[in-house]
Order: structure tokens, then C-alpha cells, then sequence
């Protein structure tokens, strides 16, 4: 029985020595597992001696549990490896949300994503197209991405870009942001008013808008679509200023109802543009005509013309800039609410002032 | 999670290790003046209240060894095949200049426990 339990501990040993063995480097694996099996052999016999009669096996399997286990005992024999160092690692996060978040994610939600749903005659289709592929995009960018830091991860060293930089190379320090004064935000609230009753007043006095043109122009139909929601938008700025004023302490809320703002801006101007593309009984003029008891000539319908496609172009720069704005103030937007939920306690705007 | 002691143990447990690390290199070299295997090695370290496991102490030789500080050699004994270790010349001269830092760090930490009143 005695010689049963040995040669049963001993093959347990081997087994575990052939485990670790699969996990070493090829060229030191003879020396490192003769000289484990040494020591773990000593062991054995150390308890055994101990205990006056063989180990069984759970005493073996005891002793190799508190070895650890082959992949652990084998790993301690090579040096650390990662596929992208700490030196490199904060410049490959930084460089893949680059990337990933403020390029990659915006051309396809403001350029790529309408341009293919709008052309298409299904939709929905075309929306599931582009969620593909902005997946797969995201997808193999990052893999790329990874793949040059992994490359420059290898001749790091030899690059040692650690050791590149200077007094020149460090950036400037951000500006601290500063609160809108009272003063600053009472005058915006007198401008969003002044800006409502001018828009108020256009309808009925047109020289408002056109000024001496007025004689001979008038607002096209297409504005009695828009002009509704055009005041409904100019109340709102008018009740955010208002907010801003009254509830200092909501610092949250200039970003998101600045974002807001902007975001229903932009479908408004886009919806402008679109309706001004379709041409009415083959003529084209979407924001101004000619005044009804006006006599059309060539050089008034020239006029006519070029105010059109001056304002046409006037939208189509909103758009663009309100698009930026919009990324703009999402990215403000949600790094204000990471400083909220991290706890960055946030300037009092009534002591700001005072300062 | 913490322990009794209100620590947490997996803290503590790494602290331990990168606190022992340097210390354990300067334990096997000072071991090493005289050749041993493996098995004595850590068992006479035990003996002085410094264990360490194979797991540990077998990389750290190999490392030793390759950075010039250690030389080793296998030879039967008892009849079977062990590998001797002993301090290199390199390994006596660098063991000398790290046994002088560790008492300059242990006069250091003394004095700022003390100030701090922990000892």
C-alpha cells in the first residue's frame, strides 16, 4: 500500500510539472522544472519524514495548492510583458477617443448618417446600414489604432520618447472658465427682448426687415410656416435668460439648455433648407418676392434672385456652424456633468461675482 | 472590503509584497556568501522568519543570476541532481553597496518614525 500511495503522490507530481512545463519558454524549460521538481521532491520527503509513512494523495495536492497553480508558477519565470506600456498607455486612450468619440461619431451622426437615410428611398434600411457600419468602422479604427501603439510600444525604447520634451513642449494652462457676470446676463435678457418685439413688429412693418427694399419686397409664403416657430424659439432664449438670472446656483443649466437651444435651431434651419430646395410651379423663390402691386422687371427679378440665394446661403452657414456648436456643447455638456458626479465642487457664481 | 483591523486586505497584501521585494534580494545574496540549492536556501531563510516560496525564490535566483550577481552550477548530491548558488564577485560588490543603502534607508525610516511617534 505504502509503495501504491508514493509512486501515486509521485506521478501527481509529474503530472504537475508536465502542467507548469506547457507554460514555460522552450529553452529554459529542462533546467527550471528539474530544479522545481528538486525542490518539490525535498518537500515531500521533508513531510514525509515528518509524518513517518508516504503523503496520500490530498496531502500532495495540498502541498501543490499552496505551489499555485502551473499557469501562475510559470508566469513567475517570465519577464512582464504588455502589449501597450504605461508610458505609452495614456497618449493610445487619449489618441482612440480622439478618434473614436470626437471624429469617427460625429461624421457619422451629422454627415455620413444623413446623407445616406435622406438619399435612400427606405429609411429605416439605410439607418440600420449606417449603424453597421459606424460599428464596424469604430471597430476595425480601433484595431488599427492598437495595432501602431503595439508597433511603437516595440521600439519605444529606442525612441525614448519618455525622455523628449521640455519647458516648450508643455502646454499652457487652461483658462479657468469664467461665470457670466449679472450685468452680462441682464443685458443678454434686454437683447432676447428687444429681439421679440423686432420680430414681432416685422410682419407689420416690413422696412424692419428689408429696409428701403421694403418698397418693392415681401416675406414669401414659406414664412408663414416658419414663422411661428421661429418666435416660439425666441421666447424660449428669452425664458433661458430669465432662468440664468433668477437661479444662478443651476449651473447645470446653461449648458443644457444652450445645447437645447441649438439642437431645436437646427432642425428648424434644416427644415428651412429643405423646403426652400423644392421649387413652387417652376419658380424660385423661397424667401422673398416681389411685392404683389410691383411691376416685375428683369433687373427686380435679378434682385429678387440674388437675395434668395444669398439668404440660402446665410442657412446653409448657420447650419454648418450650428452643427459644430452642437458637438461643442455636448462635449461641454457632458464634462460638466462627469465634474458633478466626480464631485468637483463647482464655484459658487454669487462668490464669483463678488470676486 | 476590509478586515478586522479595518484595512483592506488586498491593499495590504500588495503593500506587503513591493515592501518585501527589495528586501528579499538582499536577504538571498547575504545567504548566498556561501553556496546552497534551492531547498536549503529557503528553508534556512525560513529558519530566520523570512519565508518564501519556490515560487518566488526560484525566478528571483534565475534573475539574480542572469544580471551577473550569482553563479550557479548543477551537481549530484544524495543522489540526485541540485543546483548549487553562490555570490558572484560582481554579486559581492553590488551586495556591499546595497547592504550600505538598506542601513542609511533604516536609519532614515527610524528617525521619521520616530518623529512621527510610531516607534
Amino acid at each position: 500500500m505504502s509503495t501504491s500511495t508514493k509512486s501515486k503522490s509521485g506521478e501527481l507530481l509529474d503530472r504537475y510539472l508536465h502542467a507548469v512545463s506547457f507554460w514555460l519558454p522552450k529553452k529554459q524549460q529542462a533546467d527550471i522544472i528539474a530544479e522545481l521538481s528538486e525542490d518539490l521532491r525535498s518537500q515531500v520527503e521533508d513531510k514525509e519524514a515528518e509524518l513517518r509513512r508516504p503523503l496520500d494523495d490530498d496531502e500532495t495536492m495540498a502541498l501543490l495548492k499552496r505551489c499555485g497553480s502551473p499557469i501562475l508558477v510559470a508566469s513567475r519565470y517570465r519577464p512582464q510583458t504588455s502589449l501597450i506600456g504605461p508610458v505609452l498607455f495614456p497618449i493610445y486612450e487619449f489618441v482612440l477617443k480622439l478618434v473614436l468619440l470626437w471624429v469617427l461619431v460625429p461624421v457619422f451622426i451629422l454627415i455620413v448618417g444623413p446623407a445616406l437615410i435622406l438619399s435612400a428611398a427606405d429609411h429605416a434600411g439605410a439607418f440600420f446600414t449606417t449603424i453597421r457600419t459606424l460599428w464596424t468602422t469604430l471597430f476595425m479604427t480601433a484595431a488599427v489604432i492598437t495595432l501602431v501603439f503595439a508597433a511603437l510600444e516595440r521600439t519605444g525604447t529606442k525612441l525614448h520618447l519618455e525622455d523628449r520634451w521640455d519647458k516648450r513642449s508643455l502646454p499652457q494652462l487652461p483658462k479657468q472658465p469664467q461665470l457670466p457676470s449679472t450685468t452680462h446676463t441682464i443685458f443678454e435678457l434686454v437683447f432676447a427682448l428687444l429681439g421679440i418685439v423686432w420680430l414681432l413688429a416685422v410682419p407689420h412693418y416690413p422696412f424692419l426687415l428689408f429696409g428701403p427694399a421694403a418698397a418693392f419686397l415681401q416675406p414669401a409664403p414659406l414664412w408663414n410656416t416658419f414663422y411661428g416657430p421661429l418666435v416660439v424659439l425666441a421666447f424660449l432664449s428669452l425664458a433661458r435668460h430669465g432662468i440664468q438670472v433668477a437661479r444662478p446656483q443651476w449651473t447645470w443649466f446653461p449648458p443644457t439648455a444652450q445645447l437645447f437651444s441649438t439642437v431645436v435651431g437646427l432642425m428648424v434651419v434644416k427644415y428651412l433648407i429643405d423646403a426652400a430646395s423644392k421649387p413652387l410651379n417652376g419658380e424660385w423663390h423661397p424667401f422673398v418676392v416681389l411685392g404683389s402691386s410691383i411691376q416685375p422687371t428683369v433687373q427686380l427679378a435679378r434682385v429678387v434672385g440674388f437675395v434668395n440665394a444669398s439668404v440660402l446661403l446665410a442657412m446653409a452657414a448657420t447650419w454648418l456652424g450650428l452643427s459644430i456648436a452642437a458637438v461643442i456643447q455636448a462635449g461641454q455638456l457632458v464634462r460638466h456633468l462627469r465634474k458633478r458626479k466626480q464631485g468637483v465642487p463647482s464655484v459658487d457664481p454669487a462668490l464669483m461675482r463678488l470676486l | 472590503m476590509t478586515n478586522s483591523n479595518g484595512a483592506n486586505p488586498d491593499l495590504f497584501e500588495s503593500l506587503r509584497l513591493e515592501l518585501r521585494r527589495g528586501c528579499l534580494v538582499l536577504a538571498v545574496l547575504a545567504r548566498l556568501k556561501t553556496e546552497q540549492y534551492g531547498y536549503t536556501l529557503r528553508k534556512s531563510l525560513g529558519d530566520a522568519g523570512l519565508t518564501i516560496d519556490e515560487g518566488t525564490l526560484y525566478p528571483l535566483l534565475r534573475r539574480l543570476e542572469t544580471q551577473g550577481l550569482l553563479v550557479s552550477s548543477w551537481r549530484e548530491e544524495d543522489k540526485r541532481n541540485k543546483r548549487f548558488y553562490r555570490m558572484s564577485p560582481e554579486g559581492e560588490r553590488v551586495f556591499g553597496l546595497l547592504l550600505e543603502e538598506w542601513k542609511r534607508i533604516n536609519a532614515s525610516l527610524d528617525r521619521t518614525l520616530q518623529e512621527a511617534g510610531r516607534i
